[in-house]
């Protein structure tokens, strides 16, 4: 969002002293907001002026790294509040907790099994991305002993949450790691914001709703700006309020206190609900949410859910380029072709399960392209339907020489069959024609 | 696209009279035909035939409320009229139609917005007359929004009329009027609302509805808001409509006209 002729004009010294070059200093407001004047034009503007125009024309959300190398997770740098609008850019990061009242084998497990909270979703990998080590023993030794364990072993970036004491033994020795430091709040925040400048590490400003932390964050913004907001869950109905309302007003209105990435932690003890809290917070705006659940049945789904929300809306959903089996195959089976556009293959996929007839879909990989868009740009013809067909081996499990196509391109059957040497089928134009043309066609394979 | 129905005016020989002999039936008629057209506002103006504006208009606008709920533009220029008109409304969210950009006129309005929570027309004009160029219709525009902020108005009560001249003998300001409506979208966050006398693009010119609706999407691509026009001008309102649709206003459906109107 650029500047409005208002926000320019009341940062100028309203001289109308023609010196810019426009007859009056509105006329010169709506000149820069038009982008045809820079303030440098005016002779009169004040040192105060320059800062806050300057300030009003970066990013509405800073961007905010934690951790080093491969560890790094970036934050922040949104732009809009409805992922349809253009797209969110950079997934919540998910940070596991582990209390430093564990220690030898118990800690080492525990890191041991969130290092391994890493999966496979559709060709992808996902995983956590944070460790949280919380001071939970209360001593400051304790605190910086389970640190340097974790810091030593952990595949992921740190999250280090203690009061000024645990922190100030804890950052320094694991400083080189870039962890994000947990908490400034009103009362400590001159000392823990202190210890972040000094070991350039980004930090957390912890308050109560939105009122506090925009006020905490006004003070410690002036020293520091490497900062993550924290609006101090209490409950999670307030938290998702707070964190709507901040991410509004620094988008919209580009209130500066609130121009931070978020962080959340979820409250509810048990896991399940821990997740659906979770849920919310990623949905909403949260750039780091911190649980306790470390099972990976309680994590794949907010992992999946994370994964679809910060899929960019403008690119075509695809799914893998493979050899799809539905329902009990065998060497009988009909072989279904289309392409890898998530809504072709699942509008064929639903009609193939529904005519109650196994088969197999070959997906070509068409760039996530629909069957006449893909056909149109030579992605959907001949030539790469016969590479994919080749490449996966399909033909080598049935014991027929038949592929059906898609009725829509019927006009490639003739060069597939002369470079394929297969029978091509042409099947029904419309998915939906799918359980008709397979009862029709293989009445023996009714299940 | 707000469409403010402009047929409630004593300009018109069946509203003249029926004001005169203090007949509501054709005010009535009107007020429902053009809710049907598509009409969002209804605009209320006695014309220039009133005795006693301060009388006749709240009196308009008493039975014009009796049958419609849609909100009411109250056009006069008469300062008294207007205040009564507002009182006899009686609720938040009139238009008051319209001010010229004169200190002593936005001293006088203003305040009175405020008190009645009412939308203001800001047209860009002053004693001198109507600005040629964009920057000077811009730079009337930003006096309205800085006088709004000052009378605890938001931007965005103030519907901006860069002011359209006939295409046949003011050619040239047309475009002006769609440069203007552009840059006032970029005044304040949020900006201020823009509207336009419609017709007055097409006075004495042949094939005046096709004029009309040809300015209305031109200037809707610009950034108008809102339009003082014929709401049973079937191919305007058609127009406004898919307009909305290509700009991404309002999600496409097939019936895509016939909701415009039902809203």
């Amino acid at each position: 969002m650029a500047l409005t002729g208002l926000d320019i004009f009341k940062q100028l010294p309203k001289t109308n002293c023609k010196d810019c070059g426009s007859p009056t200093c509105l006329a010169f407001a709506m000149a820069m907001a038009n982008g045809k004047a820079s303030l440098d034009m005016c002779p009169h503007a004040t040192e105060a002026a320059k800062e806050t125009l300057g300030a009003a024309t970066a990013p509405p959300v800073k961007t905010v790294k934690v951790g080093v190398g491969e560890q790094e997770v970036v934050l922040g740098d949104e732009t809009v509040l409805f992922r349809h609008d253009k797209t969110f850019y950079h997934p919540t990061a998910l940070a596991i907790q582990i209390s430093d009242k564990l220690s030898g084998a118990e800690l080492d497990a525990k890191i041991e099994k969130v290092n391994a909270l890493v999966m496979d979703r559709v060709g992808q990998r996902i995983a956590v991305d944070m460790i949280a080590i919380t001071n939970c023993s209360g001593d400051a030794a304790t605190f910086k002993a389970a640190v340097e364990a974790v810091a030593a072993k952990a595949n992921f970036a740190l999250l280090l949450v203690a009061d000024v004491a645990g922190l100030e033994a804890a950052v320094p020795a694991v400083a080189a790691k870039k962890p994000l430091i947990h908490a400034a709040t009103a009362e400590n925040w001159e000392k823990v914001v202190a210890l972040a400048k000094a070991n350039n590490c980004p930090v957390v400003v912890k308050g109560n709703g939105l009122d506090d932390v925009a006020a905490l964050v006004e003070k410690v913004a002036k020293e520091y700006k490497e900062i993550v907001i924290d609006f101090g869950n209490t409950a999670p109905a307030k938290t998702l309020g707070d964190m709507v309302n901040a991410r509004r007003l620094a988008i919209k209105k580009k209130f500066r206190p609130f121009g931070y990435p978020m962080l959340a932690c979820a409250l509810a003890a048990d896991p399940k609900e821990e997740v659906v809290e979770a849920v919310t917070y990623v949905a909403k705006y949260a750039s780091i949410v911190c649980l306790k659940a470390d099972e990976k049945h309680h994590l794949l789904p907010l992992m999946a859910w994370r994964m679809n929300i910060y899929t960019d809306p403008q690119k075509p959903m695809a799914v893998e380029a493979k050899v799809y089996e539905i329902g009990d195959v065998g060497p009988d089976c009909p072989v279904y072709v289309c392409t890898n556009f998530a809504l072709t293959y699942f509008a064929v996929e639903g009609e193939v399960v529904g005519s109650k007839i196994p088969g197999y879909i070959v997906a070509v990989d068409t760039d996530g392209a629909s069957v006449l868009t893909a056909w149109a740009a030579g992605k959907f013809v001949a030539e790469p339907i016969y590479e994919t067909i080749k490449a996966c081996g399909i033909m080598d499990k049935v014991n027929h020489n038949n592929i059906v196509i898609p009725g829509y391109v019927a006009i490639i059957t003739g060069k597939l069959k002369e470079i394929s040497g297969l029978d091509v089928i042409v099947g029904p134009q419309e998915a939906v024609g799918i359980p008709a043309f397979a009862k029709a066609r293989y009445p023996q394979l009714m299940k | 696209m707000i469409i403010i129905g402009e047929r409630i005016n004593g300009m018109f020989k069946d509203i003249g009279l029926a004001i005169r002999e203090h007949d509501p039936k054709p005010l009535q008629e009107w007020a429902v035909k053009q809710k049907e057209g598509g009409a969002h506002y209804l605009d209320v103006n006695t014309g220039p035939n009133s005795e006693d504006q301060t009388v006749d208009l709240p009196w308009m606008i008493n039975v014009v409320k009796e049958v419609s709920d849609l909100p009411l533009a109250i056009d006069t220029t008469n300062y008294d009229a207007m205040e009564a008109a507002l009182i006899a409304y009686g609720k938040p969210g009139a238009l008051i139609n319209s001010i010229g950009c004169e200190q002593e006129k936005i001293d006088r309005v203003f305040p009175m917005a405020a008190k009645y929570q009412a939308d203001v027309v800001c047209l860009c004009i002053n004693k001198v007359g109507i600005p040629k160029s964009a920057e000077d219709r811009v730079a009337m525009a930003m006096e309205f929004v800085a006088n709004a902020e000052a009378y605890g108005l938001q931007p965005d009560n103030l519907f901006i009329d860069p002011i359209i001249l006939p295409v046949n003998v003011a050619q040239e300001h047309g475009i002006e009027a769609l440069e203007t409506i552009r840059q006032i979208k970029m005044i304040s966050n949020p900006p201020p609302k823009t509207t336009v006398g419609l017709s007055n693009i097409s006075q004495k010119s042949p094939h005046r509805p096709l004029i009309n609706r040809t300015f209305a999407i031109m200037a809707m691509t610009a950034g108008l808001d809102s339009a003082i026009c014929d709401a049973n001008d079937e191919a305007l309102v058609d127009a406004i409509a898919t307009a909305r649709l290509i700009l991404n206003q309002d999600i496409y459906c097939d019936s895509y006209a016939k909701v415009f109107r039902q809203r």
